[in-house]
């Protein structure tokens, strides 16, 4: 076994029994092709600045104010921040975000490396699959989200008429709390595991068969190649699919508010939701627009403590 | 070949923008947008700007009107702009912000109250003189201009009205052997016998985009002499009256008069609730049978409901017409305005708008009168209605906060779930609408 997992290790690492080759040397550029790249970034970089600055600083102003979205109003310092922390409201969106996030990263993550694992097989009609498994992402939100309240709304939709046959209750999907929450992280899951499968489908292209026939012949099994060739291999366009499907989460307005509109009764009111109606229903910019930078702090950071696994993954 | 190393600091600057970008398009960048909307027109010429009220046809005549204008004197022409409703509130913020905006303008039914409350309002008290000089005061239908006096002037002036009505399907409560509610107790019993015969008793809904069930909640509350402010305007909501009126909502969706799954229903799921007669009462707005293009004749308007103390109301959201002091001239402005009221009845004979007129002249129209229906909602709905003002008269900008807020659709919300208790229910209301209201 051990010599199995030991094999399979320097397989993933490309060296051979011998040992390592002659390393690499760092490249350096020279100082005048230096200057001629910073050159040409600058003016990508000045436009960068331009385009998030100003609203960054209008919106630390807004955040930092008791006015509308007319008038800045008064300088308030941090109460806007304190209120919204201190608003029971803020930490129930913030936990359905928690989970809304989490379903929607790890749910499609799951559903769509299986399909990419189960598309590099020679099934038939695989391409016509490949298409057909992309249509939940290509189809605008809009549409599926009208879609799938016409599969729920009512007692008499399809979706309940079918738990119905099965021996079960038909259940109203978007009148109980949790029914609510389920549905609307199901349906999360459901526009984003294409994405997630194209994303598997990039990484698991560039890991080379001899791996696994080199697995193979020293006896490792499929799920032994999963997890000791598989998984490490594609680990870091992983994390970068996790750090984006989290932003993609964590700011995803459409999806929940076109199908409950954070309802019923708050249930699945996520964080943005919930800096939406505050500033445009309730009209309390200030609020608002802190719920907005509380978001923006803890999407950085989980960013960064993500970040650091794709260093770690790196093939040493 | 090694992959090009990503710098932490480089990545976390770029995690950060991709952060940063969306959040604050949705919250703090709407400038942009206002600055778009308001952009081309030229100077010396009165910005109208329109919501679609109607069909495409509505937009038509509307920009029609105001192109046909023909100023007198020294007054500038108008132009015509069509204003979506997605974000209608940011297109409007963004412009007056950045002094691209209209000079007039229809839009929200509290938005002249927001804006007033910001200082930038021009007040029609002149245009009001003036009405009362040419006859269009007196013509004006009960209770529809009221509403608009705050204490600096009329913020703004009604051109049609937003009636919440009481509809039935005659055929379904013949079939059910009941009589069509009058009051509270009768409309209890209507809704059970209704759903003995497997149809729902009280048609509502919460869901995505739909309102309506936030409007019955505030309907049953002045239905019942209550209301969610004092006369003066400060939230007045842990009443007997609104307790008396949040049990008996409560009743209605315990007894199964109300469909448990009324909370998620949109406006579509009601439609289609009232096209597969699955519904035999509800409360909608006006010309239901002309949304669900039916001309059978089975839908018809019953009579508003009594209360248990005698109260006898419904709500009513006048729309409006409204000016603005970042006008090129205001006596300019409120010519317009006069002449565009003028020419409202157009839009009743063409049929183009889904409210109803605020003038008396145009309720006698034929092209009106024809429907039953909505003579019948002008008879017994229009001298009664009340808006979300109750028990006060004038709106004010803390009424905006109330008709989209988060505190309302909780409120009713939680009476169609059924799970909590009226004083519980009441109290969280208070408490949601004190946190956002000035």
């Amino acid at each position: 076994m051990t010599t199995v997992t030991g094999g399979l290790a320097r397989a993933r690492r490309g060296v051979s029994p011998g040992g390592h080759g002659a390393r690499r040397r760092p490249s350096t550029l020279k100082s005048q092709t230096r200057r001629t790249y910073l050159g040409m970034l600058i003016p990508s970089v000045v436009l960068l600045v331009l385009i998030n600055g100003y609203p960054l600083v209008y919106a630390a102003v807004q955040a930092t104010h008791n006015g509308s979205l007319i008038q800045a109003g008064d300088f308030v310092g941090l109460d806007n921040f304190t209120t919204v922390l201190t608003s029971a409201a803020f930490w129930r969106a913030a936990r359905f975000t928690l989970i809304f996030t989490l379903v929607g990263v790890f749910g499609s993550w799951a559903i769509g490396l299986a399909l990419a694992l189960l598309l590099r097989t020679n099934i038939p009609g695989r391409g016509l699959f490949k298409v057909l498994l992309l249509l939940p992402w290509v189809v605008p939100i809009v549409v599926s989200s009208t879609a799938w309240n016409w599969l729920v709304a009512t007692a008499d939709s399809p979706v309940p008429r079918l738990f119905e046959a099965l021996g079960f209750a038909r259940p109203l999907f978007l009148a109980d709390p949790v029914l609510a929450g389920v549905l609307v992280c199901v349906f999360k899951v459901w526009i984003s595991f294409p994405f997630m499968m194209m994303m598997a489908a990039g990484a698991l292209a560039s890991v080379d068969d001899t791996l696994y026939e080199a697995a193979s012949i020293d006896g490792a099994s499929r799920s032994q190649q999963f997890v000791q060739i598989t998984l490490p291999l594609i680990a870091r366009p992983t994390y970068i699919s996790w750090i984006l499907m989290t932003v993609f989460c964590v700011n995803d307005f459409p999806t929940i508010y076109l199908l409950t509109t954070g309802g019923p009764v708050d249930a699945t009111t996520s964080l943005v939701v919930f800096a939406y109606r505050t500033v445009f229903q309730d009209f309390q910019t200030g609020p608002g627009v802190a719920v907005a930078f509380l978001m923006t702090v803890t999407l950085v950071f989980v960013s960064v403590t993500l970040y650091r696994q794709i260093r770690r993954a790196h093939v040493e | 070949m090694t992959p090009t190393p990503i710098t932490r600091r480089g990545f976390i600057g770029t995690a950060a923008a991709a952060a940063v970008l969306p959040i604050l398009a949705a919250c703090g960048s709407s400038k942009s947008s206002g600055s778009a909307s308001g952009g081309g027109a030229p100077s010396g010429v009165i910005k109208f700007w329109d919501m679609p009220w109607g069909v495409q046809s509505y937009s038509d005549a509307s920009k029609k009107i105001t192109d046909t204008y023909v100023p007198t004197g020294q007054h500038l022409k108008a132009s015509w702009q069509g204003i979506q409703w997605n974000n209608f509130y940011q297109t409007f913020a963004s412009a007056i912000a950045s002094k691209t905006g209209p000079a007039v303008s229809t839009g929200g039914g509290f938005q002249a109250y927001q804006f007033a409350d910001q200082g930038a309002i021009a007040m029609a008290d002149n245009v009001v003189a003036t009405m009362k000089t040419n006859g269009m005061y007196d013509d004006l239908l009960p209770g529809v201009l009221d509403g608009f006096k705050t204490k600096d002037g009329y913020v703004a002036l009604p051109w049609q009205t937003d009636m919440r009505v009481l509809w039935y399907r005659k055929s379904v409560f013949d079939k059910a052997g009941v009589a069509v509610p009058t009051d509270w107790p009768s409309m209890l019993a209507a809704g059970k016998a209704l759903k003995k015969i497997g149809v729902i008793g009280f048609c509502t809904g919460s869901g995505a985009g739909n309102f309506l069930a936030n409007h019955w909640a505030v309907s049953m509350l002045i239905n019942n002499g209550g209301g969610v402010w004092t006369p003066e305007g400060q939230v007045d909501v842990v009443t007997d009256r609104n307790l008396e009126a949040v049990e008996f909502m409560l009743e209605l969706v315990s007894a199964g008069v109300i469909d448990p799954g009324a909370v998620g229903f949109t406006t579509d799921n009601m439609d289609s609730q009232w096209k597969g007669s699955k519904t035999g009462y509800g409360l909608y707005g006006a010309y239901l049978p002309q949304r669900l293009s039916d001309t059978s004749g089975d839908i018809l308007v019953a009579g508003p409901l009594t209360g248990p103390h005698g109260d006898k109301t419904t709500l009513q959201f006048v729309n409006n017409i409204m000016m603005y002091k970042n006008t090129p001239d205001q006596a300019s402005s409120e010519a317009f305005v006069l002449y565009y009221l003028q020419q409202l009845k157009t839009y009743w004979q063409q049929a183009l708008v889904g409210g109803l007129p605020v003038f008396k002249s145009i309720t006698q129209l034929p092209e009106f009168t024809k429907d039953a229906n909505a003579v019948k909602i002008v008879a017994e709905y229009s001298p009664i209605a009340k808006t979300f003002a109750a028990r006060g008269t004038a709106s004010t900008a803390n009424t905006a906060v109330l008709d989209g807020g988060q505190a309302l659709n909780k409120f009713a919300q939680s009476i169609l779930t059924g799970k909590t208790d009226a004083k519980t229910i009441l109290n969280d209301f208070a408490t949601g609408l004190k946190s956002s209201v000035k």
